[in-house]
């Protein structure tokens, strides 16, 4: 019988495969496009394995994977921008479409269907920092580092999102409040 | 009213919603929200803003991953002879698949004679795992086409909401499941299966207790890994439960699967426990 704690070392596949749900989440939210986030998961996994020897083991895996998808995702958005003003000047490179479905059991929760539209009105700059700092729960120093901004850059950003969706979960249209 | 010092801003609200704002600044906001209701009323609204994205943006955790992606994070690019170094584990790992399938049917044995009672978490359910996986026409007690029964039963069973998980993703579909006896406690059992017949069970038991969680500690413990005579067992505690997932399958495999299942629960728990947050 052998028994031993789990100790990752090099750029362990179980977490990789462990990181995929929040890398297509945090993907989902700056594309808003479920088939085009999963392609940017794609590349990130395929990045993080070219650059596996950059990770340094016991630092935080999430944090890594997430600023190679960051760095990613505005790299294909500059070039999609390049080629998007050859084609239509009014096409959204933001992500056209923002489709992140509410599940059939929350639809009784108004606001949650308000906030997601609303987030996908957001400039994906702002979309980002809101889901690393609510829902990701990052401190907002690793954020700017993830980011490559200012902690205060961070802070505006956010700041800027939560004025804007505040106002679902504080006014919401009469009657149609979820019952507290 | 208002103290002059120190005014409060707009970046300690949003630090204090996060739970970020240095120690020092804390006493200063908690003494202004109890002073000023408007101020109270902004940081109820960005909490309940807080509470409402991970509500929505939740449940994509436990969408099932694509094939894709997991091959993704499985095979690197090929490489020249990087990638040919990283094939190694691979072929390791079907090789201890096949050494497992062949001990599957002796350890059965060797479990079976095995006098006395299991005492640890991980090796009575490599134990109850080996027993019933082995069973090849009659593995659980209701299949998988009566899964909403099945875990409702054993929902009722155990006093604690139960959950199977989605394994397909990973090439596991769901057999159907069972109550198990555990040294005080039920334990309820989920059978999983791949293509290749290669079974998997993810026993939970809401005793943390016997699952050798530290005493006095929070309770949640990171996975911990053992082989109880062949069959590798994830086991960790997670809130009231423990959890433990067998299976003859190679460690770092077993690992990704547990992972998964653990994300899952964690997932559809945040989005039960979601209504008594409000």
């Amino acid at each position: 019988m052998t028994r031993d704690a789990e100790t990752p070392a090099g750029l362990p596949h179980p977490d990789l495969v462990a990181a995929i749900p929040r890398l297509r989440r945090y993907a989902r939210v700056l594309t808003g496009d479920p088939a085009r986030a999963d392609d940017l998961v794609q590349d990130t996994l395929a990045r993080a394995w070219e650059k596996r020897r950059l990770w340094q083991a016991g630092t935080d895996l999430r944090a890594w994977l997430f600023t190679i998808m960051h760095n990613l995702h505005v790299n294909q958005l500059a070039l999609f921008r390049r080629e998007a003003v050859n084609v239509s000047l009014d096409s959204d490179a933001g992500g056209g479409a923002w489709q992140i479905p509410v599940r059939a059991n929350q639809v009784d929760r108004v606001e949650l269907l308000e906030v997601v539209r609303e987030m996908g009105r957001l400039p994906p700059e702002q979309r980002e920092v809101l889901l690393l700092a609510a829902v990701e729960e990052m401190r907002y120093e690793e954020i700017a580092t993830l980011l490559s901004v200012p902690v205060g850059t961070v802070m505006s950003r956010l700041s800027r999102a939560r004025e804007k969706l505040k106002k679902i979960v504080a006014e919401p249209p009469t009657g149609l409040r979820a019952v507290k | 009213m208002k103290p002059a010092a120190q005014p409060i801003e707009d970046a300690d609200l949003h630090a204090y919603v996060d739970g970020q704002l240095a120690p020092e600044r804390l006493a200063a906001v908690d003494a202004a929200l109890l002073r000023e209701p408007e101020l109270a009323a902004r940081v109820a609204a960005l909490r309940e803003l807080n509470a409402a994205l991970r509500d929505a943006l939740d449940p994509i955790l436990a969408e099932p991953i694509p094939e894709r992606l997991l091959a993704a994070a499985a095979t690197p690019r090929a490489r020249s002879s990087a990638g040919r170094r990283w094939l190694a584990p691979l072929f390791a790992a079907a090789a201890t698949l096949l050494i497992g399938l062949g001990l599957g049917w002796t350890m059965r044995g060797m479990l079976l004679e095995e006098g006395g009672t299991p005492t640890t978490f991980a090796r009575q359910a490599a134990f109850t795992h080996a027993l019933y996986a082995a069973d090849v026409r009659r593995p659980v007690e209701v299949w998988a086409n009566e899964e909403k029964s099945l875990v409702t039963w054993l929902t009722r069973r155990l006093g604690h909401s139960v959950h199977a998980p989605d394994l397909n993703a990973l090439g596991y579909a769901l057999v159907g499941g069972r109550l198990v006896a555990g040294n005080e406690k039920p334990t309820a059992l989920f059978m999983y299966e791949n293509a290749d017949k290669q079974r998997l069970s993810l026993q939970v038991r809401k005793d943390a207790r016997h699952v050798g969680a530290p005493a006095g500690g929070t309770g949640d413990t990171a996975f911990r890994y053992a082989v109880e005579n062949g069959v590798g067992v994830f086991y960790w505690v997670d809130d009231e439960c423990g959890y433990a997932l067998s299976g003859s399958v190679d460690r770092s495999q077993l690992l990704a699967l547990a992972r998964v299942v653990y994300g899952q629960l964690a997932a559809l728990d945040a989005i039960e426990a979601a209504p008594a947050r409000r």
